[in-house]
């Protein structure tokens, strides 16, 4: 198993069991992570998991799918470099102890 | 496994008139079967809806034979699937994109709101549907395409036109007539204002498209509009007639919704209860298992949302509008590659703006007698009228 951990824009944290294989995305949905809607089921057409992966895990996530970025322009909470579609991280044992930080709502 | 059953009974106008205790019963005894009388698979609980949706591989959205091609005189991006169908997607996404709502339409969709809502007489009972819903889709739907010449009774028309083009399986000449007829419109109206696109470019869909560092080719332009045109305005028109009468009906929850602000959750249950578009049509490329049954290839496959929404696995009395219920996704936006584009405006427009707006105005409105109202509708569903005392 592969421990992944996710933080809310309040600082909370949990960290959860994630099955290789899966997407980052699903994993969220399997453990009921807030911020997580995944409306298109992965299909890269909703940006609605949309989140942050830091710096020192973007190795490890490797690059961003093709047409990524054009999905993340239309997402609706805040896109930084550290931006990526969840559904497009799969799991792997590299990402065991991986940090996802989950956007702000915009008002 | 079980041989795909074969439902002899069920009509197309049974279907039309009220199809939930139809699908009830289906989701209870056969959640996978044939339906005689369309010839098509009707599949009807959540979790096989959102699973055909997700898998394009295996169900296609292309559909050589669909009546969509002589409506729309295109392939359109809707019966396509993998790359063609996401570059034709993302050349008019970012006008319906959560940036652009805030930027551009935001405002521009209050100041419409305003102008509809202040027109509604008082001191009467007013067909809410033909005055309101429809009307104000209509005139939303004309700026974010950048369309902002077409009268709303054009745009009405031409989707209408569309929509009963596109479900002429029975292929009445008649019907695709007055759709050609409506495209030499639309074209026409698209080739006098490109010159306007180029000159003062916006973030409307035509324009976005029109001015692309790698524009898809026009005639696909043509077809990406239509194909807005045909979706934009009964689905937002027949969302806000359905969550007014939820409400309407349930003045407990009305009360609750006021105070609480809660028009968002208004706006989600009311499209899970009566999904505007009810029924999405996926043709097998290969042989499948779906459930206990094997379907062959070169099926077309029913996914029937509607009855997704309702599903009793997942929806506590499904049957019932609630708008605190617990919360659930259903699938009226669909899911996977065809995922509804329009999904964020539709929140904003009617969860932020149309809702609140409307029974600020008129605190006091009423449904004198939901008895009135007919519903209808199998591919598409909700109210044909809304008749309300407004005061």
């Amino acid at each position: 198993m592969v421990s992944i951990t996710f933080i809310q824009p309040d600082g909370a944290a949990q960290t959860v069991q994630a099955t290789e294989g899966d997407s980052v995305m699903q994993t969220a949905l399997n453990n009921n992570i807030a911020g997580i809607f995944a409306e298109c089921g992965g299909a890269m057409m909703c940006a609605t998991c949309h989140c942050y992966v830091e710096d020192d895990w973007s190795a490890q996530t490797g690059p961003k799918s093709d047409g990524e970025d054009d999905m993340l322009e239309c997402a609706e909470t805040e896109v930084t470099d550290a931006s990526r579609l969840t559904c497009q991280i799969k799991v792997t044992p590299d990402l065991d102890g991986l940090v996802i930080r989950l956007p702000a709502e915009l008002s | 496994m079980l041989d795909l059953p074969i439902n002899e009974t069920v009509t197309l106008a049974d279907l039309t008139k009220d199809p939930y205790p139809i699908y009830k019963q289906m989701r209870a005894e056969t959640p996978v079967v044939r339906v005689a009388q369309t010839n098509r698979i009707f599949v009807t609980t959540a979790e096989h809806t959102k699973w055909i949706k997700e898998n394009p591989e295996v169900f296609s959205s292309d559909d050589p034979m669909t009546p969509m091609k002589p409506a729309f005189q295109a392939h359109t991006l809707m019966r396509k699937d993998g790359a063609e169908h996401r570059a034709e997607r993302m050349a008019m996404q970012p006008s319906f994109s959560p940036k652009v709502i805030r930027s551009d339409w935001a405002a521009l969709y209050e100041e419409i709101a305003e102008r509809y809502v202040s027109q509604l007489p008082r001191g009467e009972t007013v067909d809410l549907f033909s005055t309101l819903c429809g009307p104000v889709a209509a005139r939303i739907l004309a700026h974010m395409l950048g369309l902002e010449e077409a009268t709303d009774d054009e745009m009405q028309r031409w989707s209408q036109r569309l929509i009963d083009g596109a479900g002429n399986f029975g292929r009445d000449p008649k019907l695709f007539a007055a759709s050609d007829e409506a495209n030499a419109e639309m074209n026409a109206l698209f080739e006098r204002i490109i010159p306007r696109h180029k000159a003062e470019p916006n973030n409307s869909a035509f324009s976005v498209m029109l001015r692309a560092a790698k524009p898809i080719p026009l005639s696909q332009m043509y077809a990406n509009i239509k194909i807005a045109i045909g979706g934009g305005i009964n689905e937002p028109r027949d969302a806000l007639a359905t969550i007014i009468y939820g409400l309407l009906t349930n003045p407990d929850q009305l009360e609750h919704v006021k105070k609480e602000q809660a028009w968002m959750d208004a706006f989600e249950e009311g499209i899970r209860w009566v999904a505007p578009i009810q029924v999405s049509g996926r043709r097998t490329t290969q042989d499948v298992q779906i459930g206990d049954v094997w379907v062959s290839k070169g099926e077309t496959v029913m996914t029937i949302q509607a009855s997704a929404n309702r599903d009793e696995a997942i929806f506590d009395d499904g049957e019932r509008f609630d708008v605190f219920r617990d919360k659930h996704p259903h699938q009226s936006f669909g899911s996977g590659p065809h995922h509804c584009a329009g999904a964020q405006i539709a929140r904003r427009t009617l969860g932020n703006i149309m809702l609140p707006m409307l029974f600020d105005r008129f605190p006091n409105m009423q449904l004198p007698d939901p008895e009135q109202v007919i519903w209808s509708g199998f591919g598409f569903r909700g109210p044909l009228n809304l008749p309300v005392y407004l005061d």
